[in-house]
C-alpha cells in the first residue's frame, strides 16, 4: 500500500531560474499538498499534462527526491524516516531505457539482486522466472549496446522486478516505445496486478489508463484535481470520451488554481 | 561492506570495457611512456651525430697560413672569398656556418707572448657548431702555449696552479635518483590524474547523462556507500596508470642504447619492494584524492561533454606543481612537505636516491590521506544534493 499524505514539494528559485520562468516568485510548487492510497491488487494511474508534477511525486515516492512537507507510507515504512525500507519494497521503472551499455543483461540483473540483497538461491529462481517470461535468455550474453529499444526494456522490466518488489512504480514506462515493446509493459501491469502488488503508472496516454486503472488521480500544475475510482471518472463522463473528459477537468482545474 | 563491493565488482567491469578508460590508463602509460622516451632519446642521438658529422663552411678572413693549415680536415669546408660583411650575410641566408676573422695583430700579438683575437660570426641555432669550432682553437690554444712553455723553459704546470680532482661519493643510486626522479613523478602523477578523469566522468557523469542514476537511487544501498565504490573504482584506474607509467618508463630506460651496465643495475636496485611499497603508500591517497575532487566536480555536469569541459583545466592544475619539482633548488623540505602533488613529486625523488627523511615522508602520506578524506567528504554532499544527482 502507497499512502501519500499531504505532500508538497516545493523549489528555491534562483535569480536565473525566475528570469527564466519570467516570474517573481522565490519559489515554485513541483508538488502542492497531494493525498491519495494506493492500494494492493489494484492499479492506481496519474494521469497529467507534461510538468503537471507526476514524475517529481513518482520520485519522493521512490525516495529518489524528498518532500518538503507531508510523508509518505509504502506498506507502512516512511520515506522521510526509513528510506532504505522503503526502497526494499520497491520496484521502478521508467520508459527511457536506462541500462549500463557495456555489460549483460545477465550481469545487471545479478548487479541489481545484489545490491537488493537476495541471496543466490532466490536470485537464480527469479531471475530464471523473469526471463522466461520476458524470453530474456536468447540475448542474455550479449552487450545491452548490441540489444534493440525492445531488448532493452525487457532488461529494464527484469532489473526492476528481480526482487519481487511488493509495490511497483512505473513512471511512463511506454513513453517512446513501440507497439509491441509498449504491450510488453502492459503485461507486465496485468501481471503484477494479478499477483497483488501495488501498482502506480504515470502516463499521458488515455487509452492506458481505460485499458489498466482502477484508480485514478490527475494532476495539474502539482495540485490534485480528481482523485476516484475509474468506474466513478467513466460515469462522471458518460457523454465525453475520456479523452475529452481529462481535457475539461484539467481546464476547469487550472482556471480555478490560477484564480 | 558487501554493497561497495558489489558496485566495485560492477564499475570495474564497465569500466575496464570502456575503451578510452583503457587508453588512458593502461595502453598510454604502458606503451606510449617507453616509447617515447626510446623515440626521444633515438632522435636525439641521431640529431646530435648527423650535426657532428655535418661538414662545416667556414670563410677564414686574415687567417696566417699556418693556423688556416689546422683547419684543413674532412670536417671544414674552408671559404676565403669572403670578408666579415658578406659573410655575416651568407650566414644569416644559411650559406655559410661561420666566419673566423682574424685580428691584424694577431700573430704579432702571438709572438710577443700576448692574446691574439679573432672574431667567431655563427648563428647560436646552429647547434655544435660552436663546440666544433672551439675544440679546434683550443687545440690552437694548447700547441701555442706549449711553444711559450718550451721558450720560457718553465714547467707545462706553471700554466695549470690548480687541479680539481673530482671524486664523486654520490651513490649511483642517487645520481639516477636524482636524473630520473624528476621527471618519473611528473609523469606518474599526470597518468594518475588522467587516469581518474575517465572513469570519473563516465561513473557519475555518465549515469546522470543516461539516466541510470535514477534506478540506482532506489535500490536499498546508502548514497554513500555508492558514491563509495565508485570512489574506489576510480582510484583503483587512476593507481593502475600510475603504476603502468612506472613500469613503462623502467622497461623504456632498460632499452635504452647506450646505458652503461651500473644504471641498469642501479635501476634494478631502486625497484626494491622498500621503493614499492612507499610509493604506493603515497599514490593511494594521490588517486583517492584526485577520484574524490574529480567525482565532485563532474557531478555538477549534465552531459559528458560538460564534465570533460570542466575538468580538463584541472590537468594544468596537477602538471604545474609537478613541473615545479623539475626546477633546479626545488627540495623536499618542511615548507614543500606539505604542499600537495609537489610534495610527492619531490619526495619520490628522495626515496629513489634514498635520502627521504622518515618524518617527511610519513607527514606527506598523512597529509594526502587527510587530503583525500576532506575530497572524499566533499564529493559526498555533492552526492547528497538532489539538483546536482538528477538530470
Amino acid at each position: 500500500m502507497i499512502q501519500v499524505q499531504n505532500v508538497t514539494k516545493q523549489y528555491v528559485l534562483s535569480k536565473k531560474q525566475q528570469k527564466e520562468l519570467q516570474t517573481n516568485d522565490t519559489s515554485i510548487f513541483a508538488v502542492n499538498n497531494v493525498s491519495f492510497t494506493c492500494t494492493p491488487g489494484r492499479v492506481f494511474s496519474i494521469l497529467g499534462p507534461n510538468g503537471a508534477g507526476k514524475t517529481t511525486l513518482l520520485r519522493m515516492i521512490a525516495t529518489i527526491l524528498k518532500p518538503s512537507s507531508g510523508n509518505i507510507l509504502v506498506s507502512g515504512a516512511s520515506v522521510l524516516d526509513n528510506a532504505q525500507l522503503v526502497r526494499s519494497k520497491i520496484g521502478f521503472l521508467t520508459g527511457s531505457t536506462n541500462l549500463y551499455d557495456r555489460l549483460t543483461p545477465g550481469e545487471i540483473v545479478k548487479y541489481f539482486a545484489d545490491l537488493h540483497g537476495m541471496d543466490k538461491e532466490k536470485f537464480m529462481n527469479r531471475k530464471e522466472l523473469l526471463f522466461d517470461q520476458l524470453n530474456i535468455h536468447e540475448f542474455s550474453k550479449k552487450r545491452i549496446s548490441q540489444l534493440s529499444t525492445g531488448m532493452k526494456q525487457k532488461v529494464s522490466i527484469a532489473r526492476s522486478m528481480i526482487h519481487d518488489p511488493s509495490v511497483v512504480i512505473f513512471d511512463e514506462p511506454t513513453s517512446g516505445l513501440d507497439v509491441i515493446t509498449a504491450h510488453n509493459i502492459i503485461e507486465m501491469i496485468r501481471q503484477c496486478k494479478q499477483e497483488g502488488k501495488t501498482i502506480i503508472f504515470s502516463t499521458h496516454i488515455m487509452s492506458e489508463v481505460d485499458l489498466l486503472c482502477d484508480d485514478l488521480a490527475i494532476i495539474s500544475r502539482g495540485n490534485l484535481i480528481f482523485n476516484d475510482t475509474m468506474e466513478n471518472f467513466r460515469s462522471q463522463s458518460s457523454n465525453q470520451s475520456l479523452t475529452e473528459a481529462f481535457i475539461q477537468i484539467v481546464k476547469e482545474n487550472s482556471t480555478r488554481i490560477v484564480a | 561492506m558487501k554493497i561497495i563491493f558489489t558496485v566495485i565488482k560492477k564499475e570495474l567491469t564497465d569500466t575496464l570495457r570502456d575503451r578510452r578508460t583503457l587508453i588512458s590508463a593502461i595502453i598510454l602509460p604502458a606503451i606510449i611512456v617507453p616509447l617515447l622516451i626510446l623515440s626521444v632519446t633515438k632522435l636525439q642521438k641521431s640529431l646530435i651525430d648527423k650535426e657532428g658529422r655535418k661538414q662545416l663552411k667556414i670563410a677564414l678572413i686574415g687567417t696566417p697560413e699556418t693556423i688556416k693549415k689546422e683547419f684543413e680536415d674532412d670536417n671544414f669546408i674552408l671559404l676565403d672569398h669572403f670578408n666579415s660583411e658578406t659573410g655575416k650575410e651568407a650566414i644569416l641566408k644559411d650559406s655559410l656556418d661561420a666566419v673566423i676573422e682574424f685580428h691584424p695583430d694577431f700573430l704579432v700579438n702571438i709572438s710577443q707572448m700576448k692574446s691574439g683575437t679573432l672574431n667567431l660570426y655563427y648563428k647560436s641555432t646552429n647547434l655544435l657548431l660552436y663546440t666544433r669550432i672551439s675544440e679546434k682553437i683550443d687545440g690552437l690554444k694548447s700547441q701555442i702555449i706549449n711553444e711559450r712553455v718550451k721558450q720560457l723553459n718553465i714547467s707545462s704546470e706553471a700554466f695549470t696552479p690548480i687541479v680539481i680532482s673530482k671524486v664523486d661519493i654520490a651513490s649511483p643510486k642517487e645520481q639516477i635518483g636524482k636524473m630520473i626522479g624528476g621527471f618519473l613523478p611528473y609523469f606518474f602523477i599526470l597518468f594518475c590524474f588522467m587516469g581518474c578523469m575517465y572513469p570519473a566522468i563516465d561513473l557519475i557523469t555518465g549515469e546522470k547523462e543516461k539516466g541510470t542514476i535514477e534506478t540506482l537511487l532506489t535500490v536499498p544501498a546508502s548514497r554513500f556507500k555508492i558514491l563509495t565504490g565508485k570512489i574506489v573504482t576510480i582510484s583503483i584506474v587512476g593507481l593502475s596508470a600510475a603504476l603502468m607509467t612506472i613500469l613503462g618508463m623502467v622497461v623504456g630506460l632498460k632499452f635504452l642504447p647506450d646505458i652503461p651496465q651500473d644504471f641498469l643495475n642501479s635501476i634494478s636496485d631502486i625497484l626494491s619492494i622498500k621503493f614499492i611499497i612507499m610509493l604506493f603508500a603515497m599514490l593511494f591517497p594521490l588517486s583517492v584524492f584526485f577520484a574524490g575532487l574529480l567525482s565532485a566536480i563532474v557531478v555538477r555536469a549534465k552531459s559528458f561533454k560538460e564534465a570533460q569541459s570542466l575538468v580538463t583545466p584541472m590537468t594544468f592544475v596537477v602538471i604545474i606543481p609537478a613541473m615545479i619539482a623539475l626546477m633546479p633548488g626545488v627540495e623536499l623540505n618542511w615548507q614543500t612537505v606539505w604542499i600537495p602533488i609537489l610534495n610527492i613529486a619531490l619526495a619520490t625523488k628522495e626515496i629513489i636516491a634514498g635520502t627521504i627523511g622518515i618524518g617527511q615522508y610519513i607527514t606527506i602520506v598523512l597529509s594526502l590521506t587527510v587530503l583525500a578524506l576532506v575530497a572524499t567528504s566533499f564529493s559526498f554532499k555533492q552526492f547528497s544534493k538532489e539538483g546536482m544527482v538528477l538530470k
